[in-house]
């Protein structure tokens, strides 16, 4: 086998040498021959003439010794890439629209899959992945599948350890919750995100430091954090990857934590995907004792063996027993299993997977518009192909031809496509704001699939050599002479152009449904952002501001502090107001609080619970909530006299006074029951929720009590653009006190841009608003292609049609209702599809029913606006067409 | 009718060739000739058969070829059997007997 193939290697690479060696031993042969016959008598002309017809074909025998050789493929081959090449210069619109649709069918369909899978499909970085679920605990009364995520993901400390001493199903359960420091060091102090967890937390991931050790018991302290674990990534940006980074101290907040660890590179955790480094849980009094404080999110891994149905049923029992033994507050509570995976991708994944189906839509087009380009180049050159056949080119020989052809615009198609995913996958990324892409780090390092690439070069190439090779296929079943003579008829197979009326058919109609998917989700992303929030979201700038508790050890410090603080930024130019609050709206933070109503007496335990807000006294008017009854608060509020009022928004009204006049009304909270009875001064307008898309959310407003606070949220609101008074709010806090730091200043305008709520409707609107596009291109494209064949094919018919007295707008009429035809089928067969696939995309819609009219009705204009103007320049040929020239060219 | 021509079966031409250059090395004209004479006209091979067949076998590296010098002073082709190849004519005549007996055989009985 080897020897074979050295022996054809050499005869390849001596190409030149064995055709003189071979002629010479044939000529040799030959001549001795004629030798013979003249020894033997024979006159030499007589001689010649008889060797040389018992010789036969001297190519023939050299053709056949090449063949022998085993090197005639490959000549073969060469020959057909020159013809190859010059087929494809001589029509570059052709070479060019098959390039382009190849290359961005496979790209865009490998950028797309790529994302796909590192969301969906690749395993996360921990021991048993599959194993690790998340615990939560929430009332009965909020619906299970809430619309934010992570509502139903907390437990509380004292649950947490009941949960960790009793289970038998879970071999570990581990709690975390988001941290953040101001670190000092070299340089300016800087705000850093960390996260802090309990200390068996990366043994219940399974994931070991890839430097130094793993908390160890014990160092959970309240007055901690004392150690801390890197991030990979935050090791190598801050300790410039530092192998001796082990011992070194942080400088956070107060306290001085020493490194104990590194973790892996590919370590990443989404609920935490912002974190620079980990620090062991340091949580205070409050937090540790108090059962119904819920914050702690859980992760648990099931013990070796047991089934997911088990964990459930043994969860189910512990809740029970913390129910029965603390009915003020388990009384209501029920405990959620969800797979750990399940939690971090269930909100994107709905998105992934519709846009994963829109472009497999791109690529059906691509494939149908190639197939069809194919199609029609090869119908168009029966002519050769017959010529071929009838000059002795064998049925392999003509398929090889073609064969290499659509190989080589394969491969020009795929190169483009590489480059399409490599930069449509880094494009998918970067246009994932970036507290999103925190939230999802397994996203950060995904790449052009190379699977996949290859799997989808492999099928719309087979796509173009199903249909190229269809017509030179053909041929051999006809006699060439009907075939010569069908063909000076200029009319073309039957059955060729039914397949390709099918694949334009087929392109308009999955036009259609991306169209319609994409105008659905425009509508949903301009509700969205047109929805009124119960607020003026325009000009309002948000950030916090953390006071050092040693630097502001008492209440009284931090109540200076703000009226200073507030005082200073009133009096800046272009500020119209700031309020301080504890929960910005719209950015995914909630508190909510069990409250119950004087005169509606409830069991223990089981007393309705809603939001909460801590808001200064200038928060409804710089917000421009409307005050709907009442009063808002005023300063005699923020004295003593402040736990004695509330406000409440209308739809906490309507849910639990039903109609009541509210003013007046008394509530009272009951986490501890020394809390005195609230009387409700004032109703004001609803706002949504933690995310824009939620519904109105009931709510309570207390006044905000500075007192003991040392985390301040404010809300700005200025005249002109708000990201341009940052700075001059920054220098204001720098005189009150050069170490305090604007903690994460955002616009209003920023929070909604970057919430998830509006990112899962903007990004498809563009995505699938770009494969729209790009379908109606190639649909465009596809529907020229075939009506301009059509004419072509039918210039003999029209001649004599005009001949015959047809007027121009009769053959107008005629080329463009062939196109119409097709239009009406595509767009009848697109609507019924659009129909039933846009059900899928229900959980992203906003504002808008699956089922819109209105979309549908401009979809199908555009439609037919596109088609009918890929057909009148066809048409428009037609018209123009010679009887004389048109007969005479036959 | 001794120059009645013969259809060889598939595969038998391969045989003679090896046969034919089992003794000495031979240009194609020689082989040719020589099966011819040997087989008192009953084979002719054309070229077209005989060089592919030729080409086929040195691929194989049945046999080899060499430049030389013929008789008449000329620069000739000149194949001879390698090892594999000597091995490979004693399996095929080998074979070929056989079939010849079994052939034989069955027609003499019927």
């Amino acid at each position: 086998m080897i020897s074979d193939l050295l022996f054809r290697l050499k005869s390849l690479l001596r190409r030149h040498h064995a055709e003189g060696e071979l002629d010479e031993e044939l000529r040799f042969h030959f001549e001795r021959h004629v030798e013979k016959y003249v020894r033997s008598g024979m006159p030499r002309g007589e001689a010649l003439r008889r060797a040389r017809l018992e010789f036969g074909g001297l190519d023939r025998a050299k053709e056949e010794c090449r063949d022998a050789r085993g090197v005639r493929w490959i000549e073969t081959l060469l020959q057909d890439t020159r013809f190859g090449l010059r087929m494809l210069r001589k029509s570059p619109g052709f070479t060019a629209v098959a390039i382009l649709t190849l290359g961005l069918g496979i790209g865009a369909n490998t950028a797309i899959f790529s994302v796909v899978y590192a969301a969906l499909l690749r395993p996360l970085p921990y021991a048993q992945p599959d194993r690790l679920f998340t615990l939560g605990e929430v009332r009965s009364q909020q619906e299970l599948g809430s619309d934010s995520q992570n509502e139903n993901w907390s437990a509380s400390y004292p649950d947490y350890l009941d949960w960790a001493r009793q289970s038998k199903a879970f071999e570990s359960i581990a709690g975390f919750d988001a941290d953040g420091f101001v670190m000092k060091g070299a340089g300016d102090p800087q705000v850093v995100s960390a996260a802090e967890a309990t200390t068996n937390f990366f043994h219940t991931l399974g994931v070991q430091p890839f430097l130094g050790r793993d908390f160890a018991v014990g160092e959970d302290i309240a007055a901690g954090p004392k150690v801390a674990i890197l991030t990979y990534q935050f090791w190598r940006t801050q300790f410039g990857g530092d192998p001796n980074v082990l011992g070194r101290t942080m400088q956070l907040d107060a306290n001085s934590v020493s490194i104990i660890g590194v973790l892996p590179k590919e370590f990443e955790f989404a609920p935490r995907g912002g974190a620079q480094f980990w620090v062991p849980i340091h949580i205070e009094q409050e937090q540790v004792t108090r059962r119904n404080l819920r914050w702690m999110r859980v992760v648990a891994r099931l013990s070796p063996g047991t089934t997911v149905t088990q964990a459930v049923a043994e969860m189910g029992t512990i809740r029970s027993r913390l129910s029965a033994a603390y009915p003020q507050e388990d009384g209501k509570i029920q405990v959620v299993m969800i797979p750990l995976r399940e939690r971090i991708v269930g909100q994107v994944r709905p998105l992934l997977l519709v846009l994963f189906g829109a472009v497999g839509f791109v690529l059906l087009i691509a494939c149908a518009n190639v197939a069809n380009l194919f199609m029609a180049r090869a119908n168009g050159r029966r002519v050769e192909f017959v010529l071929r056949a009838a000059l002795g080119a064998g049925r392999g020989r003509r398929i090889s031809q073609l064969l290499v052809e659509s190989l080589m615009l394969a491969a020009a198609g795929a190169a483009l496509g590489f480059l399409v995913a490599h930069w449509g996958t880094s494009l998918l990324i970067g246009a994932i704001p970036k507290p999103l892409l925190n939230s999802m780090p397994f996203l950060r390092d995904a790449h052009a699939n190379a699977f996949v690439f290859a799997f989808l070069c492999a099928a719309t190439i087979f796509a173009a050599l199903a249909f190229g090779l269809a017509p030179a296929l053909q041929i051999s079943h006809q006699r060439m002479s009907d075939a010569l003579k069908d063909e000076a008829r200029g009319s073309s197979g039957a059955g060729g152009t039914r397949l390709r009326d099918a694949c334009v058919v087929a392109e308009i109609a999955f036009c259609l449904v991306l169209l319609v998917g994409a105008g659905l989700m425009v509508k949903s992303l301009s509700a969205l952002l047109h929805r009124n929030p119960g607020f003026d979201a325009r000009n309002l700038l948000t950030f916090s501001v953390n006071l050092p508790e040693n630097a502001y050890p008492k209440g009284a410090d931090g109540v200076r502090f703000d009226r200073d603080f507030a005082n200073r930024v009133s009096s800046l130019p272009g500020i119209l107001g700031i309020a301080s609050n504890s929960v910005i709206p719209i950015s995914g933070d909630n508190n909510t609080i069990r409250f119950v109503i004087e005169g509606q007496p409830v069991t223990l335990g089981q007393e309705d619970e809603s939001s909460i807000n801590d808001v200064s006294n200038a928060y409804f008017p710089v917000m421009k909530i409307p005050l709907v009854a009442g009063r808002f608060f005023n300063d005699a509020d923020d004295s003593a006299s402040a736990l004695k009022h509330v406000i409440v928004n209308q739809i906490w009204v309507t849910r639990y006074l039903h109609g009541e006049n509210p003013v007046g009304k008394r509530i009272k909270f009951t986490y501890s029951p020394t809390q005195p009875y609230r009387e409700i001064v004032g109703v004001v307008g609803d706002t949504t929720g933690a995310a824009l898309d939620g519904p109105d959310d009931p709510a309570l407003f207390v006044p905000f009590s500075q007192a003991g606070d040392t985390y301040f949220n404010y809300i700005v609101r200025t005249a002109g653009d708000p990201a341009l008074a940052t700075a001059a709010i920054r220098e204001a806090l720098r005189r009150i006190d050069p170490q305090l730091m604007m903690v994460r200043p955002l616009t209003m305008d920023q929070i909604i841009a970057e919430s998830p709520s509006v990112f899962l409707r903007r990004y498809p609107s563009y995505l699938i608003g770009s494969f729209a596009g790009l379908a109606l291109i190639l649909a465009a494209v596809g529907l020229y292609g075939l009506i301009s064949y059509s004419v072509s094919q039918r210039t003999r018919e029209l001649g004599i049609r005009i001949a015959l007295g047809a007027q121009r707008r009769d053959v107008l009429r005629l080329v463009m209702g062939e196109g119409a035809r097709l239009a009406i089928i595509g767009v009848v067969i697109g609507v019924a599809a659009a129909l039933a696939l846009t059900q899928l995309l229900r959980s992203l819609l906003f504002g808008v029913s699956a089922f819109d009219p209105a979309t549908l009705a401009a979809v199908c204009c555009v439609i037919a606006i596109v088609a009918m103007a890929a057909c009148y320049a066809p048409a428009r040929r037609a018209m123009g067409v010679d009887p004389m020239t048109a007969l005479r060219c036959e | 009718m001794a120059n009645q021509r013969i259809e060889l079966p598939q595969g038998t031409l391969d045989l003679l060739i090896l046969r034919t250059i089992a003794l000495e090395p031979q240009h194609g004209w020689a082989i040719s000739e020589r099966l011819q004479r040997i087989s008192s006209d009953a084979l002719r091979i054309q070229q077209g058969s005989l060089y592919p067949a030729l080409h086929r076998l040195e691929r194989r590296g049945w046999i080899k070829a060499r430049w030389g010098t013929s008789e008449n002073n000329r620069r000739a082709k000149y194949y001879e059997l390698t090892k594999i190849g000597r091995k490979q004519l004693e399996i095929e005549k080998d074979a070929w007997e056989r079939l010849i007996a079994a052939v034989a055989q069955v027609l003499g009985t019927a």
